[in-house]
């Protein structure tokens, strides 16, 4: 289910009441448990499996990596896990690209072949899950970590469904040990996280599926050419939906589980106001980014060996970062920019060492990074490189003949959210939300919550699921 | 690091800060380790007091905006939903496979009332029209199930039916995809919210109402008004215009300037020519002839309705849909029998307030008249058994 919907809401209520009923911590767990795996299940019940087969695999294969006594043999347990996820996430994500490009290839040396239709659903949240479940083997096979000891625990790590479909990517070593002592949250933790929950549904159902969403389907799913304001508008407009679809995501999952006593960590920390590529890789999608430092970046090599050896692990690394958001070229090339971004940082901020920006110059550093962030949210968003090239085209001004689209409403939409956002981003730089709310007063508290409440119910949302659902 | 021993210290967390301009540690910078359980603090404020005071506030806005629409003449209905459309759908699923089925655009929704036809018939039809959208979509799907043996009633609104617009097409695939969660989530809406909030109305959305203030015009941009409130919904469907179109002039003058800005506006792409939109109108014909056939083949009772419209919606009608070419051709391909407004006496005459839909009075006399003719001269009652 998904946490904008009335289903959600009468389900969360539930888990409530009985994750605060007197019983054992065992039997609150194992509650837990199951209103993860119905959570899950109201999407499509049958793929419940492949999460039993994820959870079982890892379970086995981390026993299996402690109790092995030559390093061969630690390999095979390893490569079991990576195997057992990647071929799984392969088959039901990956499986038509493959075969397409496949055919292509053939088409290409001049061999007719038409595979038939793969028509897999796409089990909700596998790329997440997949990325929990091998965080726990990597853990182990690379020493970092000892397997958890109870079953249960384990099996809520990868469930707990706050987390479980579109993250934060929990590590084990984050959310096992709180599964070990019994946890309910206080009267303040619950109260607070219900206005963490209110947060993140106010930027997910009221600015990006109320006001922005409908900005950046104007342009990008539609036929008409678009002229440098109109594009310029749609990738904004798309820059903040993304990031309130994702972002509220994650603070709704965050206040969920800190209703429930448990806590996640950050997935975002301002990204817009980021000076550089780096940094803003430290702001977007933080859990993800470090999943893939710490699994295959640094696996890969990392700095330690030598220039050419980074910028290859670099360029693999945001490569296949592109590829986890979807099977399509177009999320590669969005992958693939950010890596050259991040391969040209590397080599000014070697070249100016020394340098040390201004405050003016920090900013207009700032709005360069932003400016060409959303670049690449141009890839991310087109469904297809024509419409790309369309969009890219109009940014840069190469669509003399486009006619205006986007009507003043749509305009003063992005201008306002959009740019609210990004003021908003370089006021929280350097700051946590807690940090500010702490300091504000209580009366402000309450009326901001009560409008944020107040606008989800009166934005009427459509139940539209997240965009990082699909990934 | 042992998982069950892994937590943030204090002086980490000082560490980690001198680093950057971060003001909270994430895994974003420890790179290469076991990630400890995060830090989550509360911030000190009285929260009881705030959350009452939310309340109270949220209670108030609420409450105002409810007050605003009920004001403006709206009343608690049931939303037309593509989860309600899919429950009606799949009552043919789930046993009534033999039912009277109305499928059309919002002509069939809004003129056909349900309790008028029981009265007269002893059944209750289920109504799968959707406003804006060719039935062709559903008359597909139909014809595609070999549950469905009953009746069809096939509602033609020309510049719907042989354009194949599909304002709603995601409701059938709704239906085809719904997950146990929607199910549950339209059930409570149903109980819970529909049946008593007013605001709860896809044109009283927050970006909605926004969206048509009267903002300044960006020069040679399109500025259409979308279509607004035009109906009031029952539990099963059953439709009829809004009383509000019928009594405020205002709003009904504006309802029309909407359909003036449709018959006024360009034709789509791909009908932008005499050959492009000969081909459209073509395929839309074929396309129910390929349906119509598969349902005769099992037993269906197909039949063509035409409802009535008016003045300027009339006019288009006739000049870019012109019968000879749409429906003439349409039943003479299909087969199956037909019922044009304009060839019987008691369809004609009725006033549709907007020029598309009646009002309700003349609905329910429209729907007793239309089951006569039916009865009549086309679906003859079930001998006894």
């Amino acid at each position: 289910m998904v946490f904008n919907s009335l289903t959600f809401v009468a389900f969360f209520a539930l888990v409530l009441v009985v994750h605060n009923l007197p019983l054992r911590w065992s039997v609150r767990k194992f509650n837990l448990l199951i209103a993860s795996y119905l959570f899950y299940a109201a999407w499509n019940p049958p793929f419940v499996i492949l999460l039993w087969v994820s959870t079982v695999v890892d379970w086995y294969a981390a026993q299996g990596l402690v109790k092995a006594k030559r390093e061969p043999a630690r390999h095979a347990w390893m490569l079991l896990s990576v195997i057992a996820n990647l071929g799984m996430l392969g088959y039901f994500k990956y499986g038509q690209f493959l075969l397409d490009n496949f055919a292509t290839l053939l088409h290409a040396v001049g061999v007719a072949y038409q595979p038939a239709p793969h028509d897999i659903v796409l089990p909700v949240g596998i790329s997440f899950y997949t990325f929990a479940t091998l965080a726990y083997t990597l853990d182990v096979y690379l020493r970092r970590a000892e397997p958890a000891e109870n079953f249960l625990d384990y099996a809520l790590f990868v469930t707990f469904f706050p987390h479980l479909v579109a993250g934060p990517i929990m590590r084990p070593t984050e959310l096992v040990p709180q599964f070990e002592q019994p946890r309910r949250a206080n009267a303040d933790q619950l109260r607070f996280g219900l206005a963490l929950m209110t947060l993140g549904l106010f930027n997910k159902v009221v600015l990006a599926d109320g006001f922005l969403a409908p900005v950046a389907e104007k342009i990008y799913d539609a036929h008409a050419l678009p002229g440098a304001l109109d594009a310029w508008a749609a990738t904004l407009a798309f820059s903040g939906q993304i990031f309130c679809d994702f972002a509220g995501y994650s603070t709704t999952a965050i206040g969920a589980a800190m209703c429930l006593g448990f806590a996640m960590p950050d997935n975002f920390r301002f990204p817009y106001a980021a000076v550089g590529f780096s940094d803003f890789w430290r702001r977007w999608h933080i859990t993800l980014s470090a999943w893939l430092r710490d699994y295959l970046y640094i696996p890969l090599g990392g700095n330690r060996h030598g220039e050419r050896r980074t910028m290859a692990a670099l360029m693999t690394t945001m490569l296949l970062g592109g590829l986890w958001h979807g099977a399509s070229w177009t999320f590669v090339v969005w992958g693939g920019l950010h890596g050259v971004y991040l391969a040209v940082e590397r080599f000014l901020r070697r070249r100016f060492a020394g340098y040390q920006p201004g405050t003016l110059a920090l900013v207009a550093l700032g709005l360069l990074t932003y400016a060409l962030v959303n670049i690449t949210w141009v890839f991310f968003r087109a469904k297809t490189f024509g419409m790309a090239w369309t969009v890219l085209g109009g940014m840069f001004g190469a669509n003399a003949a486009a006619k205006p689209i986007l009507s003043t409403f749509y305009l003063l939409s992005v201008a306002v959210i959009v740019g609210g956002l990004v003021l908003a981003h370089w006021f929280m730089r350097a700051r946590t939300l807690e940090s500010v709310i702490a300091r504000a007063h209580p009366a402000a508290i309450s009326a901001v919550w009560a409008v944020l409440a107040f606008a989800i119910v009166a934005a009427q949302g459509s139940g539209a699921a997240f965009i990082y659902f699909q990934f | 690091m042992d998982m069950r021993r892994s937590e943030v210290t204090p002086e980490d967390q000082a560490r980690y800060l001198r680093r950057g301009d971060y003001a909270r540690v994430t895994a974003a910078d420890r790179p290469g380790v076991a990630q400890p359980v995060p830090l989550r603090e509360v911030p000190a404020q009285p929260w009881g007091r705030i959350l009452l005071g939310a309340c109270v506030l949220f209670a108030l806005l609420l409450g105002g905006w409810e007050w605003y629409w009920r004001a403006w003449g709206a009343t608690p209905d049931y939303y037309n939903s593509n989860a309600e459309w899919a429950q009606q759908r799949r009552r043919i699923d789930n046993g009534e496979g033999n039912a009277t089925v109305f499928i059309g655009s919002s002509r069939v929704l809004f003129d056909l009332q349900l309790d008028v036809w029981q009265a007269l018939d002893g059944e209750r039809p289920i109504q799968l029209a959707l406003q804006g959208t060719t039935p062709l979509l559903t008359m597909e799907n139909l014809a595609a199930d070999p549950k469905f043996t009953g009746r069809l009633l096939v509602g033609v609104a020309p510049d719907l039916f042989f354009s194949g617009f599909a304002y709603r097409g995601a409701a059938l695939k709704y239906y085809l995809k719904e997950t146990p969660s929607q199910r549950v989530g339209n059930w409570l809406s149903r109980t819970l919210i529909e049946p008593w909030f007013a605001f709860f109305d896809e044109d009283f959305a927050l970006a909605k109402v926004l969206k048509r203030q009267d903002w300044p015009a960006r020069p040679d941009a399109p500025d259409r008004l979308d279509v607004r409130k035009l109906s009031v919904s029952a539990s099963d469907r059953n439709t009829h215009l809004w009383d509000k179109v019928v009594t405020d002039v205002q709003y009904r003058d504006l309802a029309r300037s909407i359909w003036t800005q449709h018959l006024n506006g360009p034709p789509p792409p791909d009908m932008d020519t005499a050959e492009k939109a000969a081909k459209v109108i073509d395929r839309q014909i074929q396309r129910a002839v390929d349906a119509t056939a598969k349902l005769r083949a099992r037993g269906v009772q197909v039949l063509f309705v035409r409802p009535p419209d008016a003045g300027p919606y009339l006019a288009f009608d006739n000049r870019v849909f012109p019968r000879a070419r749409t429906w003439d051709v349409l039943l003479a391909k299909t087969g199956a029998p037909g019922i044009h407004f304009e060839d019987y006496p008691e369809l004609r005459g009725f006033d549709p307030p907007e020029w598309s839909h009646l009002k309700l009075a003349d609905a329910r006399q429209f729907t007793a008249a239309l089951h006569a003719i039916i009865v009549r001269d086309f679906w003859k009652p079930d001998p006894p058994k």
